[in-house]
């Protein structure tokens, strides 16, 4: 008995931490944090419980319109929207995520490296990137998978790819300004009396103290990801239909937008309040990270 | 002292606490003062031990961190901790007034200084905006600031520390107050701006006689302003005297460890200072005195017994129940060790050094054609006030600057400009330690991370000792094994400077260039810090260049003193020889701008405008109180060598230097000069 006593208490006490640290937080982050939470259970999930298969035709009579058995109607081919938007939605936040992560650590690298050499080197590297960032993102996606050629087009790597080439010169930017007021300080200096190398003073030095900053980034262009990917299958560069990504799905039927209005805005839907999950829960995220002063709310 | 009876502000069982995680901890506890209209009251300790949060309290402060649990601050009757919101803004600035330790955080950055007064005399109705430009002309004027129009419509960035420092001084007095609390006020400057300042302070004080409360970590630099001066200690205050008393006499065995760690200046022999032991630790405080486990003369009952400040003599309180057995402070300490015998070789030789940054018109010159040597094991201290090119020195010499000519050899090989070029064994052999405990530490890495990359970057073949080098890295700065699992934000700034040492240790460095290492740092963390230096250079034989501008820290650590004045060394020599007469009128002025207890201050000799003239001449002309006359001017002053290794830089020469010099310590003997501005 007094054992279990002692097992419990701490655990008790942690769940009672938790909770005021949760009521502590912003009110943005909570309620984006709640969305997200959906948005990804469905993503882990939804395969396994979707009432249909995302390519499966005959779900229903094509342009039925919304039901209770179908929340999204039917579209063309007669599958079911509904379930089309809970398959793709792991792709979506797949692809949206591990693209913003790959531009996170791209444009990392090249950021703090380019801050803390300095010179010549941090110029021309500047250069390159602001015209990469003077091109609009939707032009640079375009003209990347263009020149990527027709055998790679609706490969979801090329997707990963674009993102991160849209992302890593405005992340490199950020860190760039990190590194300058990170290789200020003494430590870094003493890194370089001992003669390391740029390589090793950026893991050492300069991640581990801009890791506020690149989190901020990265949660902040995560919330963008899925309008880019969007775009990007709205406009036939995305995946290849079957798949149900979003985007495309929105482009597929948007014919149908007069007829069958919920075979747009389902997707629509679902893509808007990832969106705004994911920007909300960031704002907050940015905002705590970005406190300093803990006042007392008694 | 007839006004005791009725004084400005009566401060009585006082109590405060701070939020800490979930619960409260008291970091005040029972705190009685009062001041006397006129009065200059010093409130002095080491970081932590509360006295901002005292004098805070004095302006009513309030933060949702924040607790007053008791007590009572009556001014005149009033009592501050009662007012409300409206009435505190009343009272602000108009009847207590503040200044900030760091003025450069103080002022808008985006306001011009006079708009930033005249902000503070309209929100108290004085005057009509027609008058205000006249009293704010006055104002700058009365704390030593050009009082035309120009300079009120100047930004704070335009200004230097020691302006900026007197705006802010200017606008605490703008009210006419009744008390002014000044909170550390020259904690940020170097030690020349920081005598003006102290100057400005006592004029002031003399002039308009209000009330200060003056918070310091300094004890040296109360002695000259304070009539009385409170020791507290965690929250507590433990002595309570007037100045003069505390300075002969002190009989807190805290306050006699305070001023047993002021390194000082014209002691005959080289005593080390007495450190206090250990650190104050708010978290393990006895339930007795908190000073009881850091006590030479504790005993069972200090442990278990609140001390309250008792009346001893007329004018004097002390919270300790041994008073009287303990007695007045013995003069401590064994002696130093000898000076290291001269015929060591040269370790560090530095030749014809100039450095210089920026080209064209922003061109400046950081060093010209400096040649110094360090031998090995030998400690040089390089002092000059900041902007003196002293670290400039040490950057050139670890391969930060590259020098414009010149070279640097060690241990006789030639050193390449920049740290790129040197061999890791090179690099292995100096290593730096920096100013700012707080900005050398990565705060990502835990101190065992720290240590462990210098070891295994430099030593890379015996990985397998790693964790034994670094343990014993630790002992050698005093610090506990358990300490390689923390980060720098949960260790002390006396701690994290050790750490930066033992870093610095870890490496087996032959030479340690140590700059200011000292100057961020409470004395009686100073004092151990100094201690622990004393022991590494009489043990490990490590040669040291110590860059300082304290120096009576020089003196009790440096075997030679370079003196650096506007990138030129204007005089060397043995640590004895610099301090004895004849002096660089340079290093005399630096002397007479050393605060120390029972030094009365007086104004400094012949301080005037600064001239940008051409550097054909000596550096110091313009400045110098002993100037012959053209000549300083047109021509580069000779060196001038005793043969016994004191050479100065100067026009005059050595014995006409002697009979001008006058030791700082004797005032009586030196006819008094007024300064000339």
């Amino acid at each position: 008995m007094s054992d279990l006593d002692i097992r419990l208490a701490p655990a008790v006490q942690r769940q009672a931490r938790l909770w005021s640290l949760w009521r502590q937080m912003p009110l943005s982050f909570r309620i984006g944090s709640i969305i997200l939470a959906i948005h990804f259970i469905v993503a882990a999930t939804g395969p396994f419980w979707a009432p249909y298969g995302y390519s499966q035709m005959g779900a229903g009579p094509p342009l039925s319109g919304m039901s209770l058995a179908h929340p999204f109607g039917i579209d063309q081919l007669g599958r079911d929207v509904f379930s089309r938007v809970i398959h793709g939605s792991h792709i979506v936040i797949l692809l949206s995520l591990s693209g913003t992560l790959l531009g996170l650590v791209l444009g990392a690298i090249i950021g703090l490296l380019s801050g803390y050499v300095g010179g010549w080197i941090d110029e021309a590297v500047q250069r390159v990137l602001e015209a990469l960032i003077s091109i609009p993102f939707l032009v640079l996606a375009l003209i990347a998978i263009a020149a990527a050629g027709t055998d790679y087009a609706g490969n979801p790597i090329l997707i990963v790819l674009v993102v991160a080439l849209v992302y890593a010169p405005r992340i490199a930017r950020m860190a760039r300004a990190a590194a300058i007021d990170i290789a200020t300080r003494d430590y870094v200096t003493v890194a370089r009396l001992r003669g390391e190398s740029a390589w090793s003073v950026m893991l050492r030095e300069l991640v581990p103290n801009a890791t506020g900053v690149l989190l901020v980034e990265f949660a902040l262009r995560a919330g963008y990801a899925p309008v880019l990917i969007g775009s990007l299958g709205f406009l036939g560069f995305g995946l290849r239909p079957p798949t149900p990504e979003w985007g495309l799905m929105i482009s597929e039927n948007r014919a149908l937008l007069i007829i069958a209005p919920s075979t747009v805005l389902g997707p629509g839907l679902a893509l808007a309040s990832l969106v705004v999950g994911l920007n909300l829960f960031t704002e907050g995220l940015a905002r705590v990270l970005g406190r300093t002063v803990k006042l007392g709310n008694q | 002292m007839a006004e005791r009876r009725h004084p400005l502000v009566e401060v009585s069982g006082l109590a405060v606490s701070y939020r800490q995680g979930g619960g409260w901890q008291r970091v005040v506890e029972g705190v009685d003062f009062d001041i006397a209209r006129g009065e200059v009251l010093g409130l002095v300790g080491e970081s932590g031990c509360g006295k901002s949060t005292v004098a805070l309290q004095l302006l009513g402060y309030r933060h949702p961190a924040m607790r007053t649990d008791a007590g009572r601050i009556s001014l005149e009757g009033t009592d501050i901790l009662r007012l409300d919101r409206t009435a505190l803004d009343r009272l602000r600035g108009e009847t207590v007034s503040f200044v900030p330790q760091n003025p450069t955080t103080a002022l808008n950055p985006g306001m011009r200084v006079g708009a930033q007064i005249d902000e503070s005399l309209a929100a108290h109705g004085q005057g009509d905006a027609a008058a205000r430009p006249a009293r704010i002309a006055e104002l700058f004027g009365l704390v030593g600031l050009p009082d035309s129009p120009d300079f009120a419509q100047r930004y704070p960035h335009q200004l230097s520390g020691g302006q900026q420092q007197r705006v802010c001084i200017a606008m605490a007095l703008a009210c006419d107050p009744k008390l002014v609390v000044l909170d550390e006020p020259t904690t940020g400057l170097d030690v020349t701006t920081q005598e003006q300042i102290v100057e400005l302070l006592v004029d002031l004080r003399a002039r308009l006689s209000m009330s200060m409360l003056y918070v310091t970590h300094d004890l040296a630099l109360l002695s000259q302003l304070a009539d009385r001066i409170g020791v507290m200690y965690a929250g507590r205050m433990v002595e309570l005297s007037a100045t003069p008393d505390l300075f002969a006499d002190p009989r807190h065995p805290y306050t006699q460890g305070l001023i047993g760690a002021i390194p000082r200046i014209d002691g005959t022999d080289r005593r080390p200072s007495r450190p206090l032991r250990g650190l104050l630790q708010r978290q393990s405080l006895p339930k007795g005195c908190p000073f009881a486990p850091r006590c030479d003369f504790a005993l069972p009952r200090c442990f278990e017994e609140v001390q309250l400040l008792r009346p001893h003599g007329p004018a004097r309180k002390i919270a300790c129940w041994r008073v009287d057995e303990i007695g007045p402070a013995q003069e401590a300490g064994e002696a130093l060790p000898p000076p290291l015998p001269a015929a060591s070789g040269a370790l560090l030789e530095i030749d014809a050094v100039s450095v210089a940054y920026g080209r064209g018109q922003r061109r400046f010159q950081a060093l010209r054609d400096v040649s110094l040597d360090v031998r090995k094991g030998e400690t040089v201290a390089l002092v000059g006030e900041s902007g003196s090119g002293k670290s400039t020195l040490a950057r050139a010499i670890a391969g930060l600057v590259a020098p414009e000519t010149g070279t640097v050899r060690l241990a006789g090989s030639r050193l390449a400009p920049a740290v790129k070029g040197r061999t890791p064994e090179q690099r292995r052999l100096i290593q730096f330690v920096f100013q700012n405990p707080d900005a050398s530490l990565n705060p990502r890495a835990t101190v065992g991370t720290t240590l462990t990359r210098p070891h295994d970057f430099y030593f890379p073949d015996r990985t397998s000792e790693t964790g034994s080098r670094i343990l014993s890295a630790l002992a050698d700065v005093r610090l506990d094994q358990a300490y390689a699992r923390r980060y720098p934000d949960q260790l002390s700034g006396g701690e994290r400077q050790r750490v930066a040492i033992a870093r610095a240790l870890v490496a087996e460095p032959s030479l340690l260039l140590c700059d200011e290492i000292l100057s961020a740092l409470d004395v009686s963390v100073q004092a151990s810090i100094l201690a622990l230096l004393q022991r590494l250079k009489s043990e490990r034989g490590i040669a040291m260049l110590f860059i300082s501008h304290d120096l009576a820290v020089v003196r009790m650590l440096a075997d030679r003193v370079a003196v650096l004045f506007r990138g030129d060394v204007v005089e060397t020599g043995t640590c004895a020889q610099v301090f004895a007469a004849p002096f660089h009128p340079y290093t005399h002025a630096l002397l007479e701008a050393v605060p120390a207890p029972r030094k009365r201050r007086r104004p400094a000799a012949g301080r005037r405008a600064e001239t940008s003239a051409s550097r054909a001449g000596c550096a110091y002309a313009g400045r110098c109180a002993w100037q012959i006359g053209a000549i300083c001017e047109t021509e580069a002053p000779p060196w001038r060598s005793t043969g016994e290794g004191l050479a100065i830089r100067c026009h005059h020469s050595l014995d006409d230097l002697k009979r001008r010099a006058t030791w700082p310590g004797d005032v009586e003997a030196m006819p008094q000069r007024r300064t000339k501005r």
